[in-house]
């Protein structure tokens, strides 16, 4: 998977977005608050609760409004905007006194790894046809709602990496900074949310149950 | 020599181009000759794509509502200020 740089290849709309956020049209906060405030929620879901992340959200994009004026560009308008949501939710995170522990040493998820004899060849070898596509998957409504079902599932703070990685893009450095994950444990989170799709997809093929 | 077990165990890094040179190509052998790590690393591969297409996060208009509301303050208030 590549995934594009952000900071070198900024697109023509994003630079007028840009100009018009700084020229302080109503407009353009508008258009940027519906674009970067669902991914803003995920970074600071990371850290609070939800109802003290979308505060923090919402504070954020109050300060954006003078701070947009001092943004140089170096970095993405997103990761700029995630960074200030990280900083202002390790904050409140500080107030509160709660710390963020993370750790995932193990790269398999159990109901995988049991899958495997001690001498590690397959004794469950994976079940789905290898010809299927990830549309083939999507095409079906209820694997959908199911796939709903177990991200909701999933804890909060592997939820907010696994999407700012995948479903919002971004470069797994910039996962790593905002969040301060370190790289290897970011690999473990996206790599067992994987697992648990395709043990989930597995099982629904075979069940039709979620 | 690289087993079923390892091969799951560096699956994702291996779909997002984080292995070495020399990994990269100890998977590519194991594939070849592994019908079962084949389907394994096409399934994740899936998935991988799966979450890439699911929209992540809801969100409710009367919070995109309130959230503008308070921008459209902040941005009166800067230029009352500067005027």
């Amino acid at each position: 998977m590549v995934k594009t740089g952000e900071s070198s290849a900024r697109s023509g709309d994003e630079s007028s977005l840009i100009k018009r956020l700084q020229a302080g049209e109503q407009a353009a906060f508008d258009e940027a608050v519906r674009a970067y405030t669902p991914s803003m929620l995920l970074v600071a879901r990371f850290y609070l609760d939800p109802a003290s992340a979308e505060d923090a959200v919402q504070e954020v994009w109050i300060k954006v409004v003078q701070a947009i004026q001092s943004f140089e560009g170096r970095a993405s308008l997103k990761t700029w905007l995630h960074r200030i949501v990280a900083n202002q939710a390790k904050d409140g995170l500080r107030k509160a006194g709660r710390e963020i522990a993370m750790d995932f040493s193990e790269p398999l998820e159990p109901a995988l790894d049991s899958r495997f004899r001690t001498r590690g060849t397959w004794s469950e070898p994976p079940r789905l046809k290898t010809t299927e596509s990830a549309e083939q998957w999507l095409e079906s409504g209820a694997l959908k709602a199911c796939l709903d079902k177990h991200l909701t599932a999933l804890p909060e703070q592997h939820r907010s990496a696994l999407m700012l990685y995948e479903a919002h893009q971004h470069k797994s450095e910039d996962v790593c900074n905002i969040l301060g994950v370190s790289a290897s444990n970011l690999r473990v989170i996206l790599h067992r949310a994987r697992q648990r799709i395709f043990l989930m997809v597995e099982t629904f093929r075979e069940t039709g149950k979620c | 020599m690289l087993m079923c077990r390892d091969l799951a165990v560096v699956a994702s890094d291996y779909i997002d181009g984080e292995l070495s040179p020399g990994q990269r190509l100890s998977v590519k052998v194991h594939l070849m000759m592994c019908r079962h790590c084949r389907a394994l690393v096409n399934n994740l591969r899936n998935s991988a794509t799966v979450l890439q297409k699911h929209s992540s996060q809801q969100v409710n208009e009367d919070y995109f509502r309130r959230v503008k509301l308070n921008i459209a303050q902040a941005l009166q208030d800067s230029r009352d200020k500067n005027s």
